[in-house]
C-alpha cells in the first residue's frame, strides 16, 4: 500500500572463497549442505580445511536449494561436483538432499562444526536457527552428550525476527543494534509466538512503544526462553551461539547478561570461512570426510 | 441400571447421521494406519516370523476378533472392559466374562474428546472420550460394564464421562502402596468389583473358578515373561512387534494369546540359537519410559525410533500397556478363597511401579524396576516419553533422570500426544539421540 518495495526481512545471501586453500593436489575433497527450514549452507572442504562456504535463503524445494546452494559453493573455486569425494546432507531437510552419500542430523553437525570453528574448550552450543532452538552439550572432541530442542513451534526463532522486521520495517541485520538502543530495558513479551508476533507488537507500538522498545521487548523475551534451554540443559563453559542468530547482537548481549557468562566470540569468519552460521555444513563437511575416508580403510 | 449411567451429563448431543458420518471417516482413517503401521514393521524385519500374522490380525481393529466376541455375546457372555491396568483380570475370568482394555490409542476421536475437555488433558483420555462419543472402539463399544480405576486425574474424570455412555464401576487405588489401611482399602475396593461383576454375569466367583483364573493368568505370565527374556541379548525380534504382541494380549483370548505367544517365542529362540538376528547386533538399544504408547496412532515413537537412521531397536518400555502388564503373577500360598482373593489384590498393588503412587522413598520400586530392565536388557539409552498433559510421568521425569545420571546411562525427555503433524520434529529428536548413542564416526 504504501509502496515501498524493501523487502526488510531479507538477509544477505553470500559466498566466499579461502583462497589460500588449494584443492589440486587435495587428497580429500568433501561438502557438507545443511538445508534449514529459513536458509540453505553450504561448504566445501579440501582436506579438512574450509575451502568455499555459501549462504542462501531455503526455497520451497529442498532438492533444488541442496543443489543451488553446493553450485554456488562451487562457483569459481574449479572444483566440479564429480570432484567431491563424500557429501554428508543435514539440517531440516536433510532426508531431501539427492546428492548427500549419508545425512546426519544438525545437532551432531552443530557440536562438530563449533568444535571446528572455536576449537577443544567449547563445551555447550546454543544453534538458534529459523524454526527452532537447540541446547548441545559436547566433549572436547564435539561429540554430543546431551541436547534439547525447543517445543515444537517457531516461537523466538529466525523466523520471528524476519516477521518483526518486515512489520516494524527496520533491516533484519540492523534489528540486533536498534534494539540496544533503548534506556531501560523493557519487559519482555508475554508471547514470542510467531503467529502472534504481529499482533503484540502492533499493540505495543499502538500503546506508544518506540520500535527499539518493541523490539527490545521482544529480543529479551527470546533471550529468556534461550537462557531457560541452556539452564535445562546444564550450560558449561565454552558457550557459543551458532546459526543465523548467532549474528544478532540484540540476542548474543542478552543471553550473556541474563546467564552471566559470556559467548566466544565469533572468529574472523569473512577470510577464514569459519561462519557460526555455517557451523551445521562444517560439521557436516567434517562428518563427510571422516566416512569417507572410514569407507576407503575398510574396502 | 447403575446411577447415573445413560444421562448425558458431559457428552455432546450428536446426530445419528453424524455419528454415522463421523464413524466412518475415522475408521477408514484407522483401517488404513493399521495396515501401514503393520507393513512397515514387516518391511523393518524382512525375516518377521509368520506367526506374528496372528498378532496383526488381533491388532486390526474390526477385524476377527471383534466378530468373536459378539458372537460371545450373543451366546450370553459378559464383556467387562477396562481403561486401566489395576483392574483385576482374574476375577473377570472367574466370572465367564471376557476382559478387554478399552484406552484408545487413536488420533481422530482425540479431536472429537477436544470437545468436551480441554486439550491439555492427556490424548489418552481424550481419544477414549472422542471414541465413546460415535461409539467407535470395538473394545469399548462390545462392553457390558466398565472397570475404571481412578489413578491420575484424567483417568478420574474419564470414568465420569464414559458412564453416560456405560455402566461403570470405578475402583479407587490408594495413593500409598505399603501400608496395612491402604491394603484394607484396597481389598474392600476389589471386594465391591467383585460383586458387581458377579450380579452382572449372573456368575458367583467361587474358588475353584478363581484357582483357574489365576492360573489361565500365570501361564499367560509365563509367556509374557518368555518373550521379554528374548529382548535381552542380540536382538531376535524387533521392539514394535514384541510391544505389538504384548498389547494384543488385552484383547485377545488370553488362552490363545498364551497358546500363540509360547509359538512366537520357540521360534525365535530357535532363531537365537542360528543366530538369525532381526537388526545388527550393534544396533544402539532403546528402553522407551514412561506415557504409554497405544496402538494404533501412538505408534508414531516406536515407528520412528525402528525406522530411524541410524536404526534403533527397542528392547524394554515399561507401559502399563506393555513390558508391566503382565509381567507379575499372583502369589498364591493357600488355594482357599480369601488367600487367593487376597493375592490378586496385592498383585494389583504392591508390584505396581505406577506413578500414581507416592512416598518419601521417590517411588524407588519404579527406579529399581527400570535399573533392573536397563541392566538385563543391557540399554543404551532411554527416551523418557510423555504425553503432553500426562503430569504424573512428567513430574517423576527429574527423579528418574537423576538415578540414571548415576549409572551412567543416557535419557532423552519427549513429549508429544497422538497428532500426526510432529513427526518431522520429532524424528530430528530421536535421530540426533541415537546417533550421540551410536557414534557412528570416532575422530
Amino acid at each position: 500500500m504504501s509502496g515501498d518495495n524493501i523487502q526488510y526481512w531479507r538477509w544477505r545471501e553470500y559466498r566466499l572463497t579461502v583462497p589460500s586453500v588449494k584443492w589440486k593436489n587435495a587428497e580429500t575433497i568433501t561438502a557438507g549442505i545443511d538445508v534449514g527450514s529459513v536458509s540453505s549452507k553450504a561448504v566445501v572442504m579440501v582436506d579438512g580445511e574450509i575451502c568455499s562456504v555459501s549462504v542462501m535463503r531455503t526455497g520451497s524445494s529442498s532438492p533444488d536449494s541442496a543443489k543451488k546452494v553446493l553450485e554456488w559453493a562451487l562457483e569459481g573455486t574449479g572444483i566440479k561436483p564429480t570432484d567431491i569425494n563424500y557429501i554428508v546432507g543435514t539440517g531440516y531437510g536433510r532426508v531431501n538432499v539427492p546428492m548427500a552419500n549419508s545425512t546426519l542430523t544438525e545437532i551432531a553437525c552443530h557440536a562438530k562444526g563449533a568444535n571446528y570453528i572455536w576449537g577443544p574448550t567449547v563445551r555447550t552450543i546454543l544453534d538458534v536457527g529459523g524454526q527452532d532452538i537447540k541446547a548441545i552439550r559436547c566433549d572436547e572432541k564435539g561429540k554430543v552428550l546431551s541436547f534439547i530442542m525447543n517445543d515444537k513451534c517457531a516461537a523466538g526463532t529466525g523466523r520471528g525476527m524476519e516477521v518483526l522486521a518486515d512489520l516494524l520495517k527496520i533491516p533484519i541485520e540492523e534489528m540486533g543494534e536498534a534494539s540496544l538502543k533503548v534506556e531501560e530495558e523493557p519487559d519482555p513479551v508475554s508471547c514470542t509466538c510467531v503467529a502472534f508476533a504481529r499482533t503484540e507488537a502492533v499493540n505495543l507500538l499502538r500503546r506508544g512503544w518506540s520500535k527499539e522498545k518493541v523490539l527490545a521487548s521482544y529480543m529479551r523475551a527470546m533471550a529468556l526462553r534461550m537462557c531457560n534451554l541452556l539452564e535445562r540443559v546444564g550450560c558449561e563453559k565454552d558457550l557459543v551461539i551458532t546459526g543465523g542468530q548467532s549474528k544478532n547482537i540484540g540476542i548474543v548481549s542478552r543471553v550473556e547478561k541474563i546467564l552471566g557468562i559470556k559467548p566466544l566470540p565469533p572468529p574472523n569468519w569473512r577470510e577464514n570461512g569459519r561462519d557460526p552460521m555455517a557451523a551445521g555444513a562444517i560439521g557436516a563437511a567434517l562428518f563427510a570426510k571422516a566416512l569417507y575416508e572410514k569407507n576407503k580403510n575398510t574396502t | 441400571m447403575e446411577k447415573g449411567f445413560g444421562e448425558k451429563k458431559y457428552m455432546v448431543e450428536l446426530s445419528e447421521r453424524e455419528v454415522e458420518d463421523l464413524r466412518n471417516s475415522v475408521k477408514a482413517t484407522s483401517l488404513k494406519l493399521m495396515d501401514e503401521y503393520i507393513e512397515r514393521m514387516k518391511k523393518t524385519w524382512p525375516n518377521r516370523p509368520k506367526i506374528m500374522e496372528y498378532f496383526d490380525e488381533v491388532a486390526k481393529f474390526f477385524g476377527t476378533r471383534e466378530k468373536e466376541i459378539l458372537k460371545a455375546k450373543e451366546e450370553g457372555r459378559k464383556v467387562i472392559g477396562y481403561t486401566c491396568m489395576f483392574a483385576p483380570i482374574e476375577l473377570i475370568l472367574a466370572a465367564d466374562a471376557i476382559p478387554v482394555r478399552v484406552s484408545s490409542g487413536i488420533y481422530d476421536t482425540t479431536k472429537l474428546g477436544n470437545r468436551i475437555v480441554p486439550v491439555e488433558v492427556c490424548p489418552v483420555v481424550r481419544s477414549t472420550i472422542g471414541v465413546g462419543m460415535i461409539g467407535f472402539s470395538p473394545h469399548l463399544e462390545v462392553s457390558d460394564a466398565l472397570i475404571t480405576p481412578l489413578t491420575c486425574d484424567g483417568m478420574a474424570k474419564l470414568s465420569e464421562i464414559l458412564s453416560d455412555r456405560k455402566p461403570v464401576w470405578t475402583v479407587c487405588p490408594p495413593r500409598l502402596k505399603d501400608s496395612e489401611q491402604s491394603m484394607r482399602f484396597w481389598r474392600e475396593e476389589l471386594q465391591s468389583v467383585k460383586a458387581k461383576i458377579e450380579k452382572l454375569t449372573g456368575t458367583k466367583i467361587t474358588a475353584k473358578k478363581l484357582k483357574t483364573a489365576i492360573e489361565t493368568m500365570h501361564r499367560a505370565t509365563r509367556a509374557f515373561r518368555r518373550l521379554q527374556e528374548l529382548r535381552r541379548g542380540a536382538p531376535v525380534i524387533m521392539g514394535r512387534d514384541a510391544m505389538l504382541v504384548n498389547q494384543t494380549s488385552a484383547w485377545d483370548d488370553i488362552e490363545r494369546w498364551t497358546k500363540k505367544t509360547e509359538e512366537l517365542c520357540s521360534e525365535l529362540e530357535k532363531r537365537r540359537q542360528e543366530k538369525i538376528l532381526a537388526c545388527a547386533p550393534d544396533t544402539p538399544r532403546i528402553m522407551i519410559a514412561g506415557s504409554p504408547a497405544l496402538w494404533p496412532d501412538n505408534w508414531k515413537l516406536p515407528n520412528l525410533i525402528e525406522e530411524a537412521n541410524p536404526q534403533g531397536v527397542i528392547v524394554a518400555d515399561e507401559f502399563c500397556s506393555g513390558d508391566r502388564f503382565l509381567f507379575d503373577p499372583v502369589g498364591v500360598d493357600e488355594w482357599t478363597m480369601d488367600d487367593m482373593f487376597n493375592a490378586v489384590a496385592e498383585r494389583y498393588l504392591l508390584p505396581s511401579t505406577c506413578p500414581c503412587f507416592t512416598s518419601e522413598d521417590g517411588n524407588v520400586d519404579r527406579v529399581n524396576w527400570l535399573k533392573a530392565r536397563i541392566e538385563e536388557r543391557r540399554v543404551d539409552g532411554v527416551v523418557y516419553h510423555v504425553f503432553r498433559g500426562c503430569m504424573l510421568y512428567a513430574m517423576e521425569y527429574t527423579r528418574i533422570k537423576k538415578a540414571l545420571d548415576k549409572i551412567n546411562v543416557p535419557v532423552y525427555y519427549l513429549d508429544t500426544d497422538y497428532t500426526r503433524e510432529d513427526v518431522g520434529q520429532i524424528k530430528t529428536r530421536v535421530e540426533a539421540f541415537l546417533e550421540m548413542l551410536k557414534s557412528r564416526v570416532e575422530f
